[in-house]
């Protein structure tokens, strides 16, 4: 009988009820889908700045990260691997030698990035030989090396090219080479893209002058949610005089940083909409009270206890809200997976920004069940929020007043 | 025995400079099966005193037993229950749940109580037919009239077995005809199933009808004749 009445109270005003049940709607997909976008962004930087670059977690020589110099490097052994590789959870390790070196090409020089690397592992994290835009992939025997597109340009250096890199080798030994380009790569953070140079890990370690070193071990495995887990188990299973993991949020605190300041200003945003949203409830909760003291009144008259009336109401923002919220996830879900195999691409100004930070420039959003979820919940707890005070009047109602209309 | 005694009852209102005696000393008592009317001008205190009788009001000084139960004693939800088991209410206008048929405004004070569906459908289909009404169960308020609203509100009233039932002004919103025909029907109520009625009026063709008029004036019996 209760939500026969809230049902059929809920449709007394056609109008009325399908604008509440609209502004809820459109907050859940609203809400929905910003977080997702937000979140989807942070996801592709993370993926591409992470992810498929530097790995959610690298193992180094414990002082390496302070100073990050060759003489600060490991000597590779096969324990070492093998204690990474028994790792619950980890599927993979990459070999890496990284350092810092001049490179010059007739008469321009420029600081790069030198990375040395094992071809075949790398292709399948960094998918390396899908961003060469000329020439072609390297295997671990090769002399040549990879070079990134804006460094290329810069050096004004073409396939085949070759290019004298100088800088400092292992315990004090200078390292100079000139290296053949076998390729050129297109990385898709800019700033990476105009230092970059590749080199198979033997190769390096040669202009190194340090044989079988390396400087950073690349952790791989599935799920970058476990990212923090497999630090630990790591350090827990490592010498850790020796050896130390990092995770890429203690690696990169500046991404970290970016991405929760703005995830921050986001939330900003999204309080602002519910404020508004919860307004809109409030007013419509409070126009059917107001409306209805008269009835109210009559019914607590003839012997309805106010407890019974509260709950009726309760009924019908409750029914009204939840429709709003069950139909908003119903849009959202579509709306979010579409955008995130068919993601926004940004152009203008706006995409040379974006690239100027290092990102691509689209916005895709992140399928998470958990942030549709969480805002529609957040949405259902305002609204039921805004309708307490209603609640609250007809509990306090004065029976003789609302008579007496 | 009397079902209801009043006794010095007094109501002030104090909501401006000025006090209003809406009733002024007043001593009453009804019998089960009265069939009374509370008669005066507008303003006498007609509503005021019914109100305290059915306890959504409280007296400033004096008191009402019903049954034995001192109803300021109450509690404010234990007098929403009095109410429900106890009393009968017919108001001027806006009786009834506006979203509900006659038929479920009825039922509505049955299930309040908790009664079986079986007993409530019966019940309700019983007293709507008594008042005229045994083709109308399935109308919302909004398609009925004034008259027939009225109607339903008597058989609302009755339905959660009443000690007494109270209607303040019933009449006031109707034209002659139905005036006449709600009381014939509250009439037939009372002498067919000794349903007790207090009801307040300034119609004289309702107080004619009335089996003991109690006139009131200041919030003051000015004089208690029964017929
Ligand atoms: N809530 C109230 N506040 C102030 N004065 C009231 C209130 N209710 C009634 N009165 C006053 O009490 C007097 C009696 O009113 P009422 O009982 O409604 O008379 P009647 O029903 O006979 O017309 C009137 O003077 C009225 O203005
Ligand atoms: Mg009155």
């Amino acid at each position: 009988m209760n939500l026969r009445i809230a049902w059929r109270n809920i449709w007394r005003n056609k109008k009325r009820s399908l604008i509440t049940i609209s502004s809820v709607v459109l907050a859940v997909v609203l809400a929905t889908f910003t977080r997702s976008f937000q979140e989807g962004t942070y996801e592709l930087m993370i993926e591409n700045a992470i992810g498929k670059f530097s790995g959610y977690v690298q193992v180094h020589q414990k002082d390496y990260w302070e100073d990050k110099s060759l003489d600060n490097g490991m000597e590779l052994s096969d324990s070492l691997i093998r204690t990474i590789l028994s790792t619950q959870n980890v599927e993979g390790v990459n070999i890496r030698i990284e350092s810092f070196s001049l490179a010059s090409n007739k008469n321009n020089t420029k600081g790069t990035l030198v990375m040395g690397i094992e071809p075949k592992k790398e292709d399948s994290l960094i998918d390396l030989s899908n961003k060469i835009i000329k020439g072609a992939y390297f295997n671990k025997h090769d002399k040549g090396i990879l070079i990134g597109s804006k460094l290329a340009q810069y050096l004004e250096l073409d396939v085949g090219d070759s290019l004298v890199l100088m800088g400092q080798g292992h315990w004090g030994n200078t390292a100079v080479g000139i290296f053949p380009v076998k390729g050129i790569v297109k990385m898709p953070a800019p700033n990476i893209d105009r230092q970059i140079v590749f080199m198979p890990l033997k190769t390096a370690q040669e202009y190194f002058s340090f044989p079988n070193g390396a400087t950073s071990l690349v952790i791989k495995f599935k799920d970058a949610d476990l990212t923090q887990k497999i630090c630990n188990r790591l350090n827990s299973r490592l010498d850790t005089t020796q050896y130390k993991a990092m995770s890429w949020q203690k690696m990169s605190p500046e991404m970290l940083q970016q991405i929760q300041s703005d995830r921050i200003s986001g939330i900003m945003m999204l309080n602002i909409l519910y404020m508004i949203i919860a307004f809109g409830i409030f007013g419509t909760v409070l126009m059917m009270t107001e409306e209805r003291k008269r009835e109210f009144a009559m019914m607590i008259a003839i012997g309805m206890q106010k407890t019974k009336l509260a709950i009726i109401t309760l009924y019908e923002a409750l029914i009204m809200n939840s429709l709003g919220i069950i139909i908003g996830i119903g849009l959202s879900i579509p709306l979010v997976v579409y955008y995130h195999y068919y993601p926004i691409e940004m152009s203008g100004e706006m995409a040379k920004s974006i690239e100027k930070f290092g990102m691509e420039p689209v916005l895709p959003t992140m399928i998470s069940f958990k942030i549709i979820l969480k805002q529609a919940l957040t949405v259902l707890i305002i609204t039921i929020v805004a309708a307490a005070y209603p609640l609250w009047s007809i509990l306090k109602l004065n029976v003789i007043k609302g008579l007496r209309r | 025995m009397s079902i209801i005694q009043i006794e010095s009852l007094k109501k002030t209102y104090r909501e401006t400079e000025v006090e209003v005696h809406a009733v002024n000393g007043i001593d009453l008592s009804f019998e089960a099966g009265e069939f009374a009317a509370i008669v005066g001008p507008s303003g006498s205190g007609k509503t005021t005193l019914l109100n305290l009788i059915g306890g959504l009001d409280s007296p400033t000084e004096g008191k009402i037993v019903i049954n034995n139960t001192n109803i300021s004693n109450l509690s404010a939800s234990q007098i929403i229950d009095f109410r429900l088991w106890n009393i009968g209410f017919v108001f001027q206008a806006y009786n009834l749940i506006p979203v509900l048929t006659a038929k479920e405004n009825v039922e509505f004070i049955m299930h309040l109580q908790g009664r079986k569906k079986q007993e409530r459908e019966q019940r309700t289909k019983d007293l709507l037919t008594s008042v005229g009404l045994g083709n109308r169960l399935n109308s919302r308020p909004s398609q009925l009239s004034g008259g027939q609203q009225q109607r339903v509100a008597v058989a609302r009233a009755l339905a959660s077995k009443p000690k007494f039932v109270l209607a303040d002004e019933p009449t006031a919103n109707l034209d002659s005809k139905s005036t006449e025909n709600l009381l014939d029907i509250m009439e037939k109520l009372n002498r067919e199933e000794n349903i007790t009625f207090i009801f307040s009026t300034h119609d004289a063709r309702v107080v004619k009808k009335a089996h003991r008029v109690i006139t009131i004036e200041d919030g003051k019996v000015v004089s208690d004749e029964r017929k």
